[in-house]
């Protein structure tokens, strides 16, 4: 189960699928997810059982760069955007990492509070 | 490029080594290796520790407050580009390390030194009440060369001896 790390209305969403992988089975920061709203908060646009897509931008699991960086974090969270790949909230919690920037997510990167 | 300190033992962390551990409050603790990343998720507190730098500087085993340390210390303001300022940093860096490292030395032999001397004195003292235990102590006054290296003070009891006394 992720954490929503925006303030789009959902809080905690169960993943289903990684886009554009056949077979991978686990999602790292970056990957769209195909995920569900397992926990909602009331009166807001989003509504519990409902299927979006989110973006990873938070993992427990290493990140690793090339300049022999590892990033860890403490949750798993994701950011609900919609088929373009715009952010559905308005605004981001947490540390967000650069990676997201290769992937063309530049408006959860200009709406982050941090980004390492 | 920068040259990290581990938040745990507070040694530096060099490209490629250690990890980072970002909390949700997007504070970042740095470790150097995976034994100081083991200790933090064991919730050890590193002034507890005793190998670590925190614990040092804590108890006074190692040197606190110095001028060279005003060196290193991190300032957030990025600075011009100075080409003649950069010559002389990079210049000035292994001398001031080498100041640094000798005033550290300093500190601990100076720390050190009490418990050398008391160490001798100990070993002194114990050299003169247990010497039985090596040679029986007549046979040390027999023989001069077996004593300790004390002065002696002859006393020559003839003369007292043959005054008589007056009567």
């Amino acid at each position: 189960m992720l954490n929503v790390a925006d303030n789009s209305g959902a809080r905690k969403l169960m993943c289903i699928r990684i886009i554009g992988a056949s077979n991978q089975r686990y999602a790292q920061i970056g990957n769209v997810i195909v995920a569900v709203i397992k926990e909602a908060v009331p009166n807001m646009s989003l509504e519990k059982s409902e299927v979006i897509r989110a973006v990873v931008v938070r993992t427990r699991k290493e990140l690793k760069r090339e300049d022999g960086m590892i990033i860890k974090y403490d949750d798993n969270a994701a950011v609900i955007i919609d088929q373009k790949g715009n952010p559905k909230g308005s605004r981001i919690f947490g540390a967000i990492t650069e990676e997201l920037r290769k992937f063309r997510f530049t408006k959860i990167l200009s709406l982050a509070p941090d980004v390492l | 490029m920068r040259l990290e300190k581990c938040w745990f033992c507070s040694s530096t962390i060099y490209p490629g080594h250690g990890i980072q551990f970002v909390r949700n409050d997007a504070k970042i603790f740095r470790f150097c290796r995976s034994k100081c990343h083991k200790n933090f998720k064991m919730k050890r507190n590193p002034r507890k520790v005793k190998w670590t730098k925190a614990y040092r500087r804590l108890h006074g085993k190692d040197m606190t407050q110095d001028s060279t340390f005003e060196f290193e210390r991190k300032r957030n303001r990025p600075q011009r580009y100075d080409r003649i300022n950069t010559e002389k940093v990079l210049q000035a860096i292994p001398k001031i390390s080498k100041v640094k490292a000798t005033r550290e030395k300093d500190h601990i032999t100076k720390r050190l030194s009490v418990g050398r001397v008391n160490r001798r004195t100990e070993d002194r003292r114990e050299l003169e009440q247990s010497i039985s235990l090596v040679k029986a102590p007549s046979v040390l006054k027999e023989d001069a060369t077996l004593t300790l290296p004390k002065q002696k003070v002859t006393v020559s009891y003839a003369q007292t001896e043959n005054t008589p006394m007056e009567e």
